[in-house]
């Protein structure tokens, strides 16, 4: 849910015309932050080198894409190679090495043909990043092959040459909490589903503290849910965020699942758990 | 909590093509919009706004588990008219506020974002919440 990936509508020519490096965009959203890559994509037609021939030769400040440059716009401040990239759209080049990293400039003048590449400039985003070989592919083609909760990959790739970069985004939800403010909701609560085949059924809910977070488990445990975090949004309302066997968190049900608090002279003493259409999912009563 | 995922995220459905379901299967896969951009301010209610256009009975013949939802909006639309809504609508044209998801063509007949909104507001509303204390529920749980 966090995640969602299409391909732009594209401008179309008022005459259709054939070209060999046609037009495409990427659009990856990540919480709430969206990247779009829009670029020519130029096909190998049977060159089995591209890179170091007129293609593409050593030492250019290139555009990955054909025709005009290739743009990459950010919808919310970004970290890519670790550095800091501003909400706004920028013209995307590499400086090619024979050997070694290559290094990424992105230019706030995005409109700029490929002949005519950026001169060094303050404003501009200068990063290395990482080239390895991959099986081939025809056509030049950026992707987003890793997702996080937080960021993932940005790939090129023209026949084998490929081309890595890890970004970030702003997160918008902070998963950890300081143990004093997670210590009065620990504990066991009798939990009562209140809706659907499950109504009235009684089973537990426990809260507990692990690595700077506040968990919840059903007991007994819900196979696809696990031990999950749980998320505060708001005092005393929280959502859980599911770990992937590698203990990475991967969703956050938001606001598929809200669990409310509610505090007797100060302590949490009963819960509610509502669904995204604010059923009442399960009421929860701490347990002695 | 459901015991198993697909069930529990059967709400969740962001298949846009469910709004081109038949009305009777809609309420069989739910569909919202996926909101990409910023969602910008709650907006501020209208000075004089009514729940003239918001759906009757008569129009909710297909799914009459929602009048209820439709009356609890109709009662309070000073309320709903100051909350934004999170599904991705308020970017429409001629959307202003989650009471416009009530009105017309009424996404919240298909939506489970906007019927969860607007059952969350009505529902706080009936124990004295004021419009405030609603949004920050409502920012709470759809994101702000």
């Amino acid at each position: 849910m966090l995640t969602f990936t299409s391909l732009l509508s594209l401008p179309v020519p008022s005459q259709a015309q054939i070209r060999a490096s046609e037009v495409g965009s990427i659009s990856q959203v990540i919480d709430g932050t969206k990247l779009t890559i829009t670029y020519s994509r130029p096909r190998s037609r049977g060159r089995a080198k591209l890179f170091g021939t007129s293609a593409a030769h050593w030492g250019e400040t290139w555009t990955p894409g054909a025709n005009w440059a290739t743009t990459l716009e950010v919808s919310k401040p970004v970290t890519i190679n670790g550095r800091e990239v501003a909400v706004g759209k920028y013209s995307v080049w590499m400086i090619l090495k024979e050997t070694g990293d290559w290094t990424t400039v992105l230019d706030p003048e995005f409109h700029r043909f490929h002949m005519e590449p950026p001169d060094s400039a303050a404003r501009q985003i200068r990063f290395p990043v990482k080239i390895d070989q991959a099986p081939s592919v025809d056509v030049l083609t950026w992707s987003f092959p890793e997702l996080t909760i937080s960021g993932g990959t940005i790939a090129m790739q023209w026949g084998t040459t490929r081309a890595t970069m890890k970004f970030s985004v702003q997160p918008s939800l902070q998963v950890t909490l300081a143990e004093a403010e997670a210590r009065p909701y620990l504990g066991r609560y009798q939990y009562t589903a209140m809706t659907g085949r499950d109504s009235g059924k009684v089973s537990a809910f426990v809260v507990s503290y692990e690595n700077g977070t506040m968990k919840g488990e059903y007991d007994p445990t819900v196979d696809w849910m696990g031990r999950f975090a749980l998320i505060r949004v708001a005092p005393d309302v929280f959502v859980p965020g599911l770990y992937d066997s590698k203990g990475e968190l991967y969703e956050v049900l938001r606001p598929d699942m809200i669990i409310t608090f509610t505090r007797v002279n100060g302590r949490p003493m009963t819960f509610e758990e509502r669904w995204e259409d604010d059923t009442l999912g399960a009421s929860g009563k701490r347990l002695p | 909590m459901m015991t198993d995922r697909r069930t529990f995220l059967h709400s969740c459905s962001v298949l846009a093509v469910g709004a081109l379901l038949p009305a009777p299967m809609r309420t069989v896969a739910p569909m919202h919009c996926m909101h990409a951009g910023p969602l910008g301010p709650h907006p501020t209610p209208r000075q004089g706004i009514t729940a003239a256009k918001v759906l009757s009975k008569d129009d909710l013949s297909h799914d009459p588990a929602l009048i209820p939802l439709f009356d609890g909006v109709r009662e309070i639309p000073e309320i709903i008219d100051g909350i934004r809504c999170n599904c991705g609508c308020a970017s429409a044209p001629g959307m202003y506020s989650l009471l416009s998801c009530y009105e017309g063509a009424a996404m919240a007949q298909y939506c489970p974002i906007c019927q969860g909104q607007g059952r969350l507001a009505t529902r706080l509303h009936k124990q004295g919440k004021s419009l405030d204390d609603i949004r920050v529920a409502v920012d709470a749980q759809f994101g702000g």
